[in-house]
């Protein structure tokens, strides 16, 4: 049998890099075109639409409802902000092969980017959700500190652990479609198996040490130093999902190359 | 130019589960006790340059599966499949185009997607919109278009793709007349300079204006290959 498909073709030739950009560009922002829609209102629905998300659940928490700790709408807001990406990224790579059908059914194209498209749109969504740690900070009147400048490597971790998930989760989308709810829960509940609720300190005992093997509990400890805490994060913090992002990446890499061969047979 | 095809005992297989859902390979070793269909198999054929080429044959007999094994969106599970030229392809009614997005959005998505140079650039947004016939409505979304303006677009932009090999798979049968010159004339100029037009549908007449060659496929292989009017011949009796 010839293998006819160039799936990851010549990756170390600049051309093809500038080619898989400009491919992962396009289909960036078409997602985010069908999502935002044209005109300047585009611009306010980005902006709001993490408040209709998120937003008003974190000002019940500031302002209705009594909880413990230093700053509790803000440390939540550092679980729930970067939590909302990395569920967005996988949700968005689940559908991401079927969303695109017609595309995959009429023209040979990089399908590897497919992922890493899901990944984009959702980033471009998280940066306006970075505005309501902003906005938690100001309520709680907590000064940033020059621990604000580790902010962008804890931000490149959440991607890259949302790029690591993004490639399972498209082949889970493809093999079980009619499991993405199941998907969906079960990413919650990796939520809820992390520091989100409460930050790390105030889970006590062996519950406290289980949660660290949650690379979810490094990305949101991470946001509250930087930002609550005014302190450099722990390097286990960052290391950790960076080690389980690589193994993670090592494991669905070969599967999806291997796999994205036969989207085409599966999709109709 | 010096485009052909050469398939020498090619095979597509199609898994599917206990519950005759298509599945990939990895997905039926772990779910076993599935079925496989061959979309084509042990198939043989040689296009050369200059020649147009249709593929008859009743519905389920692999034109599409052989068509899109050749616009390498599948895969050859079996046997050898040689493909020289840059393919354009018109193969699905919905040519690759996102409902949501305008006309203009996906002309700059499916021209990045097929390598045009400057895809988002407006003199080729312009021709584009100019060679679909579109107008106004190329600024509008896809999904308020008829099946037809689909191919126009698709059509369009499969063409300036420049391709030495051009497939087209029942979706030109959408367009109106006035489009059908269009597309014959392009497939008759593309023969000339030795490109290649493979072409799959039920209008015979279409067909005939494109392709002096047929191929008639049965069961995903190839049952009667020669002149348009003798492999018709042929089809009618299948």
């Amino acid at each position: 049998m010839r293998r006819v498909s160039k799936p990851f073709p010549h990756r170390d030739s600049s051309r093809d890099l500038a080619r898989s950009l400009a491919v992962l560009r396009a289909l960036t922002v078409s997602d985010l075109r069908a999502r935002y829609g044209r005109g300047p209102a585009r611009l306010l629905k980005w902006l709001l639409d993490p408040f209709a998300v998120v937003g008003v659940y974190l000002l019940l928490v500031t302002f209705l409802l009594e909880r413990e700790g230093p700053a509790p709408g803000l440390s939540l807001a550092c679980a729930v902000v970067p939590f909302q990406l990395l569920m967005l990224a996988i949700l968005n790579a689940i559908g991401a092969v079927n969303r695109r059908k017609a595309i995959l059914l009429n023209m040979e194209f990089r399908r590897g980017l497919l992922p890493l498209a899901s990944v984009g749109t959702e980033s471009v969504a998280f940066g306006a959700s970075l505005v309501l740690l902003a906005l938690m900070m100001v309520i709680y009147g907590v000064a940033p500190t020059i621990a604000i400048l580790w902010l962008p490597l804890v931000i490149a971790t959440t991607i890259v652990l949302a790029v690591a998930c993004a490639y399972p989760a498209s082949l889970f989308g493809v093999w079980f479609p009619d499991l993405r709810v199941f998907a969906a829960s079960f990413v919650r509940t990796m939520f809820f198996l992390a520091p989100g609720l409460v930050a790390l300190n105030e889970v006590s005992g062996r519950a406290g040490d289980l949660v660290r093997l949650n690379p979810l509990t490094g990305i949101f400890e991470s946001y509250r130093d930087t930002l609550l805490y005014g302190q450099r994060p722990a390097a286990w913090q960052v290391l950790y999902p960076l080690a389980f992002s690589l193994v993670l990446l090592l494991l669905a890499g070969p599967l999806y190359r291997r796999e994205q061969r036969h989207f085409a047979k599966v999709v109709e | 130019m010096t485009a052909s095809i050469q398939a020498e005992g090619v095979g597509v297989r199609f898994l599917l589960d206990r519950q005759r859902r298509l599945v990939t390979p990895m997905l039926a070793t772990l779910r076993r006790r599935g079925t496989e269909v061959w979309g084509l198999r042990h198939l043989d054929l040689r296009i050369e340059a200059g020649e147009g080429v249709a593929l008859l044959g009743p519905s389920g007999a692999g034109k599409t599966t052989l068509l899109r094994t050749i616009a390498r969106v599948l895969h050859p599970d079996e046997g050898r499949l040689r493909v020289r030229g840059h393919v354009g392809s018109l193969l699905s009614v919905e040519a690759g185009l996102v409902p949501t997005l305008t006309g203009r959005e996906n002309a700059v998505l499916v021209a990045t997607l097929i390598g045009l140079p400057q895809p988002g650039s407006d003199a080729l947004l312009d021709e584009l919109r100019a060679r679909s016939g579109l107008g106004e409505a190329f600024d509008r979304p896809v999904a308020s278009f008829s099946q037809g303006m689909h191919a126009r677009l698709g059509f369009a932009l499969a063409e300036r793709a420049r391709p030495d090999i051009l497939l087209l798979d029942e979706v030109h049968e959408a367009l109106d007349h006035e489009f059908r010159d269009v597309i014959a004339d392009v497939a008759g100029e593309l023969r000339q300079a030795g490109g290649i037009v493979l072409a799959a549908g039920h209008d015979h007449a279409l067909l005939e204006r494109l392709c002096d060659r047929a191929v008639l496929l049965e069961h995903g292989s190839v049952r009667a290959d020669g002149s348009f009017a003798e492999v018709q011949l042929a089809a009618a009796e299948v």
